[in-house]
């Protein structure tokens, strides 16, 4: 008797189970937490990659140093200008640039400060012209992407500027608007 | 994930259009997606599977504003994942793992939330509100009832228990996609559904709820 009524009990809890309801998503939350999640996916990505990748460049700035001494400020190197990388964009058009660094060992509490041209912006920093991060980095290779939008047709050279410790390097990127 | 691997995914998942530039040695390495282009790969991956996510969202969390909290950081999380996304034969069987595994990581904060809510008397009987009603008013008034009863049973009940039961029994999962989704061998899947079905019959006999 008491298998039979523990036996029914269990199918009433089925049931009941089967039946328990769950309301549907509001409108437009689906459309919403997609917007939110490519923005601060792509702000996420971005610091993290920034982290990666300035740790990478840092990491091989160092190497660099500690082979060569002060190799990075030898005036026998070639002139900056011979090993810009250029890239060409599209005026009032995103485009994304990835910047790639390799780094031979991990490093904590990097500073990267891009420093952009007259009529370039970094997409999610309107109107700023500077704009810094900080982070710590990891080994290997690594990308940063840049979403740059040319508001004029001038161009010009984008700098980033690591700094870790007492050392410091700039990259300079040629940004030519079409 | 190397770069080379990283290239490679992002030129499957849509025409190239940015630009790849090593800033060591000026060398222009390729192309790889616009942040446009990116969200539109990723909607196409991830929106077939909201409605399953938001489900689960909801069976883990059991409230509404965390349940929205959980898809959110999915999606966040997920979004800074896309290039492993596109590789993957079963999205939605991926998503809902990283879902489960970011809850079993803040189970706590949510838990906290939780139990806030129900102190505050909002949670019972909130996922009830929009209940679809029949002919008979009093049948549903009844059934209305039973509901919030059964919703106050389930939050007695652990978090490992109440969720294997509303996988089960209400969602309909099978033993091995729960399994697959928990990283619990399907035996201890079955004595936790056997223990939680017990409990939830001791609680609702005892309310009154069934008899």
């Amino acid at each position: 008797m008491q298998n039979a009524a523990t036996n029914r009990q269990d199918q009433e809890v089925l049931e009941l189970l089967k039946d328990y309801p769950m309301p549907e998503a509001d409108a437009g939350f689906y459309d919403q937490a997609l917007v939110r999640a490519t923005h601060e996916g792509s702000r996420r990505q971005r610091n993290k990659w920034m982290m990666t990748g300035f740790g990478a460049a840092i990491a091989a700035t160092i190497a660099a140093w500690l082979i060569g001494g002060m190799l990075l400020n030898d005036p026998q190197l070639p002139a900056p200008e011979a090993a810009i990388p250029g890239v060409t964009i599209a005026l009032a058009e995103p485009r994304t640039v990835n910047l790639v660094f390799a780094s031979a060992t991990a490093l904590d509490s990097a500073t990267l400060t891009v420093s952009l041209p007259d009529g370039i912006e970094l997409d999610g920093f309107p109107g700023q012209r500077e704009i810094t991060w900080q982070t710590s980095l990891q080994e290997g290779k690594n990308l940063l992407p840049l979403t740059l939008v040319a508001l004029t047709p001038a161009g010009g050279e984008l700098l980033a500027h690591l700094e870790h410790e007492d050392r410091d390097r700039t990259f300079r990127l040629r940004v030519d608007v079409t | 994930m190397p770069l080379t691997e990283r290239l490679v995914a992002t030129e499957m998942a849509g025409s190239a259009k940015s630009i790849l530039v090593d800033l060591i040695t000026g060398v222009t390495l390729g192309n790889c997606m616009s942040t446009e282009q990116q969200s539109l790969a990723f909607e196409r991956l991830v929106r077939p599977h909201f409605d399953r996510l938001y489900k689960l969202a909801w069976r883990l969390t059991g409230a509404k504003a965390e349940a929205e909290d959980l898809f959110q950081e999915l999606l966040i999380k997920a979004y800074g994942k896309l290039d492993d996304l596109v590789e993957i034969e079963e999205p939605g069987s991926w998503l809902c793992r990283v879902m489960y595994n970011h809850f079993i990581d803040e189970k706590r904060r949510y838990a906290r939330r939780r139990l806030h809510t129900v102190e505050e008397g909002q949670l019972a009987g909130e996922g009830l509100q929009n209940l679809p009603g029949g002919d008979n008013p009093v049948v549903d008034n009844e059934r209305l009832e039973r509901m919030k009863q059964l919703d106050k049973a389930l939050q007695q009940l652990s978090d490992e228990h109440r969720i294997v039961v509303l996988l089960h029994d209400t969602e309909g999962y099978k033993l091995a996609e729960i399994e697959e989704l928990t990283g619990v061998p399907v035996g201890t899947v079955k004595s936790r559904l056997h223990r939680a079905r017990a409990r939830l019959r001791e609680i609702l006999v005892a309310d009154g709820t069934i008899s």
